[in-house]
């Protein structure tokens, strides 16, 4: 080297640099701020905003905005406004924006990144400022919004797995695990696929919400509450019909989500579990599907939901605002809107469904059983590792997919990886 | 003008260890001259502070603070809390095996974008640099995949790519390859592969366009001369163009291999580093690390070891390249 | 000549085929674009674009997002080349022209930093960039991407400064130029296709940054081409059609650009943006 630098100088100016540096992050330090609020009181004039993936769906996102837009007619002191995050980075870009003292106002999450934040201090406690009996809150998913004493959120969206059919495909709805197969097997000719799934690792949370289906409709559960069961025997059950099903070639193997999905409401595929949110997509891509949706056919009468809660973020500048729409949306008038926005899912509180959209969509109250038996996707006793072991089990299952190993082994692997994840 | 010639050579070195020789040998020669050009010593410090203060603050800052987390267990949801772990980091991602398969995927993508990129280009610019119709419009044409935002890119090959509709896989299957019934990219032998075409698709361009401006620098009269005494195409490559084109072929090949394990949207879009991890080159562990698994530690300590390999790649290309140098 | 020898019409025929490849694949964003639903899933896939279904794109410009996410990414991609140019052009003239205390360091500096991946940088960033009040800003954005094409273009145009010959500096210092009056009047003109080739990979790499983006910008109307091509891709449904059109317009601006400066940009190649 040419120079010849002083190295006593550089070293101090590093050292320097790098206090800056160190003073800059902890600016970024966020406290969770006192709750002085009172849910009845006049919000500040604000302008606040509000991240959804829904918002992004172009059948649901419009009809949201929608209502978010009658809230701010509804009065002219707060504006909500919907912040700028596609769906395929949702949570790493909150989450990201969160950690780093900032982000949106207001967030609807999906169950593992709600537990994720909520343990780690980014969202307000709401435990003063909502009152469940007041408001009317189901309890039985009300309750998984509650981490460590304290309320984090109200739910936003609660949505029941079912099995989606195509009738001119299938043409009676499967009622066990052997006719469910058999109905795909069937199903699968021509250019038509018996069923889809999700089962690539880029659809890694996707792959966590249908694997979910198969293990609790086989009776297994990823946890008791205390201890981890992924190696259990029920567990391995529900994985290997899962794996059956991949190798029955009655999917669309490699095909993502966006693709089938498209495929089922042009015609192309004869059943998909799914969430209700989904007969709201389908009925408006495609209104003259001829199309149902069941309870899912698998021996023990469980399955996933799709339980989102709609938060405040710690970081919010306008925690009182927040608070006003969130109130608002939990009216019953609004509720009613937000279901109906939503397609099949439940919202917050109990609400009747309506005249027309019974009638156009029979199986509707089919779907609304089914509340009782829904399982939130989370790993239950530990919620805030559920993304970390999400990631562990989804890469073991494809691995038994792509016939690297056995299920048996691969959940061997998850349950002793997740293990050292939850034991640090 | 020979010093413009010689520009790429002399301009491509001075940074790295390379420098003393070529700035030693420049002062040598302007030592007097320079001295009156430059005025005031404070005079360089001036060029350069507005640029230079901008990187620290944009750069070196934020690069040193993940030296220093690639020391602690941090989580992306609290990175002003951290906790130093020491080597600890380091010794986790090694012990992985995981890990290595890591590092020897983006080995193997990294060479293979190098060789690729850089042979296909070299081709290409041959090939461009002949006399045809039509020439310019060719010559803009062939740079439009250089052109196109990455997105874009990955969604169209997913597209083309997939399993059941997809034009590649269809046209695949046409020609009697079976890439599987979960197509290319969810295939473990093959999903690599499909995205180094991709890859290497939008290189080729670029290679190609700046051999083509090398080339207008070989000597044509020596092409012309060799021609009249008998010389065949491949002698004439080898003894003329060649000798022209290797600096820059050495310094493309070095751009290459470091935008190579830069890539990140890509791949992350393609396939998220599957099926089983074989597509997950270094930044795509880093990614995940950081943003999914949110060990915001172990990402900087796989950050870290990514560029020690960038520096071990420059490094070690500038002592070819001294060497190479001195042989001639 | 070799080209005489090869037969221009073999030549001819390579040089379609290499195009094709080239090409292809845009030509195919086009025809999934204008291809209806119908079709997307046959057995067959249709090879012709269905010309009748251009509205397509009208339609995708219609509600004014698409143009807002376009503008945006022009000023973006703008403000980082001349941020870029204007920050690099004196690093490049004193990395060239001057020996000082630290240049080796400076030098290694500026090839180290290309190789850090955004991803890296992301989080500490964040927290500089809220420290100075530079979030959910396109400036900031600029600022963002110019950190890393800085490094990148600085040492093309020192490659071209280097590539100017000392004795036209020594005649303008003798009728009396400053060494900044050297820089404006005598070495500006000469490196304008490097600084054509530097300004070209400046634009396209802030034109194409998704991870700043879409982390430090937080309102929809700032919102860059790049997030809002990945918008399209929805929870429960991707329209593979639109999220065509978007990508091809979000693709055509960047080759127009390219197409404009490639006159200088080919020449300058030669000068020095091998050195990125």
């Amino acid at each position: 080297m040419p120079a010849s630098p002083s190295y006593r100088v550089r070293a101090l100016s590093v050292l320097a640099l790098f206090s800056v540096g160190a003073g800059s992050l902890a600016g970024c330090s966020s406290s969770p701020s006192g709750s002085t609020g009172d849910a009845s009181a006049k919000p500040e004039a604000a302008t606040i905003t509000i991240a959804a993936s829904t918002l992004g769906d172009p059948g649901r996102g419009p009809a949201l905005q929608k209502l978010i837009d009658e809230y701010n007619a509804s009065q002219d002191l707060v504006k909500v406004e919907p912040a700028s995050v596609p769906y395929p980075t949702f949570g790493q870009t909150i989450l990201t924006q969160m950690g780093g003292g900032e982000g949106p106002d207001l967030v609807r999450f999906d169950m593992p990144e709600f537990e994720a934040a909520a343990s780690s201090g980014l969202l307000e406690p709401l435990e003063n400022k909502i009152d469940a009996k007041k408001l009317n809150l189901i309890p039985g998913p009300d309750k998984y919004l509650t981490v460590d004493g304290h309320r984090y959120g109200v739910v936003f969206e609660d949505s029941n797995y079912g099995m989606y059919f195509n009738k001119d495909l299938v043409p009676t709805a499967p009622t066990t695990f052997d006719e469910f197969l058999k109905a795909a097997k069937d199903a699968t000719k021509g250019d038509a696929f018996g069923l889809a799934f999700r089962q690539t690792q880029a659809e890694e949370a996707g792959v966590w919400q249908d694997i979910f289906n198969y293990v609790l409709g086989f009776g297994g559960n990823w946890s008791d509450g205390t201890k981890l069961t992924i190696n259990s025997p029920k567990v391995v059950e529900g994985l290997k019909a899962y794996q059956q099903l991949y190798d029955a070639n009655v999917i669309p193997k490699g095909a993502d989500a966006a693709t089938f999905r498209k495929m089922f409401t042009d015609g192309k595929i004869g059943m998909e579990l799914n969430n209700g949110g989904y007969v709201s997509h389908v009925a408006s891509t495609n209104p003259n599907l001829n199309f149902s949706v069941a309870r899912i056919p698998f021996p023990v009468k469980k399955q996933g939901a799709l339980l989102a809660p709609i938060v405040t973020n710690v970081n919010s500048k306008h925690k009182d605002a927040d608070l006003d729409f969130i109130n608002w949306l939990l009216q019953p008038a609004q509720q009613v809107k937000l279901q109906e926005v939503l397609g099949a899912s439940s919202v917050a509180t109990p609400t009747e469904r309506s005249a027309a959209s019974l009638q156009k969509f029979p199986f509707l109250p089919a779907l609304d059983e089914l509340t009782d038996t829904g399982v939130p996707q989370i790993v239950e006793g530990f919620g805030q590792y559920t993304p970390d072991i999400r990631h562990v089990v989804v890469t073991e299952v494809l691995a038994a997919l792509q016939g690297q190993q056995d299920m048996n082994a691969a959940m061997e692997k998850a349950q002793k990886q997740a293990e050292d994840l939850v034991g640090k | 003008m020979t010093e413009r010639n010689r520009g790429p050579h002399v301009l491509v070195r001075s940074p790295g260890p390379a420098a003393g020789t070529v700035a030693g040998r420049r002062d040598g020669l302007n030592g007097r001259r320079r001295r009156s050009v430059t005025g005031s010593p404070w005079t360089p410090y001036f060029f350069l502070a507005p640029a230079a203060l901008y990187l620290v603050v944009f750069q070196l800052v934020p690069l040193l603070q993940e030296v220093w987390l690639s020391f602690t267990r941090t989580t992306l949801l609290n990175p002003t809390f951290s906790a130093w772990v020491g080597t600890a980091n380091f010794q986790s991602i090694f012990a992985n095996p995981a890990f290595r398969q890591t590092l020897l995927t983006t080995l193997v993508y990294v060479l293979a974008c190098v060789v690729g990129s850089v042979g296909l280009g070299l081709g290409v610019a041959l090939l461009l640099n002949g006399r045809f119709p039509g020439r310019p419009v060719a010559r803009s044409l062939v740079t439009i995949p250089w052109a196109a935002p990455g997105i874009a890119v990955a969604l169209i090959a997913v597209w083309m790519f997939n399993p059941q509709y997809g034009i590649l896989t269809r046209l695949l299957r046409a020609v009697g390859i079976d890439p599987g019934a979960s197509g290319v990219l969810d295939n473990p032998q093959l999903a690599l592969g499909a995205i180094l075409v991709t890859t290497i698709w939008q290189l080729v361009p670029f290679v190609a366009v700046v051999l083509l401006s090398a080339l207008q620098a070989v000597p044509q009269e020596l092409v012309e001369a060799a021609q009249v005494d008998g010389a065949g195409r491949w002698t004439i490559f080898r003894v003329v163009t060649w000798q022209v084109l290797k600096p820059t072929i050495g310094l493309v090949a070095v751009l290459m291999t470091i935008w190579s394990l830069r890539r990140f949207e890509l791949i992350w879009l393609m396939t998220r580093g599957g099926p089983i991890g074989s597509t997950r080159t270094l930044v795509i562990d880093l990614y995940a690390q950081a943003f999914e698994s949110k060990q915001l530690g172990t990402a900087a300590a796989i950050g870290m070891v990514g560029i020690v390999i960038s520096l071990i790649v420059i490094v070690g290309s500038q002592l070819v390249a001294r060497a190479a140098a001195k042989e001639a | 000549m070799r080209s005489a020898r090869l037969g221009v019409t073999a030549r001819l025929i390579a040089v379609l085929v290499v195009l094709g490849l080239a090409i292809f694949p845009i030509y195919w964003m086009f025809v999934t674009a204008l291809t209806p639903d119908e079709n997307l899933f046959g057995a067959t896939a249709d090879l012709l674009p269905d010309l009748s279904r251009l509205g397509v794109f009208a339609n995708a410009l219609a509600d004014g997002k698409v143009g807002r996410w376009l503008l945006n990414s022009f000023v973006i991609a703008a403000g980082t080349t001349a941020l870029s140019i204007g920050l690099g052009i004196p690093l490049g003239y004193a990395m060239s022209r001057f020996t000082f205390r630290g240049k080796a360091a400076v030098g290694l500096t500026l090839l180290f930093t290309q190789m850090l991946p955004e991803a890296l940088l992301v989080v500490p960033l964040f927290a500089v960039f809220r420290r100075f009040d530079l979030l959910n800003s396109l400036h900031g954005l600029i600022l963002a991407d110019t950190a890393f094409t800085l490094p990148v273009v600085a040492l093309i145009l020192k490659g071209a400064i280097d590539g100017v010959p000392r004795d036209l500096d020594e005649a303008a210092r003798v009728d009396g130029g400053r060494p900044l009056t050297v820089l404006t009047r005598i070495i500006l003109p000469l490196i304008a296709p490097a600084t054509a080739a530097a300004a070209v990979i400046a634009f396209f790499s802030a034109w194409n940054e998704y991870v700043f983006a879409v982390t430090f910008v937080f309102d929809k109307s700032l919102q860059p081409a790049s997030v809002g091509v990945a918008s399209f891709i929805g929870e429960q449904d991707t329209s593979i059609q639109s999220i065509m059109a978007v990508a091809l317009l979000f693709t055509l601006p960047a080759v127009a650009f390219y197409l404009f400066a490639q006159r200088y940009v080919v020449s300058g190649m030669t000068a020095g943006a091998v050195k990125g």
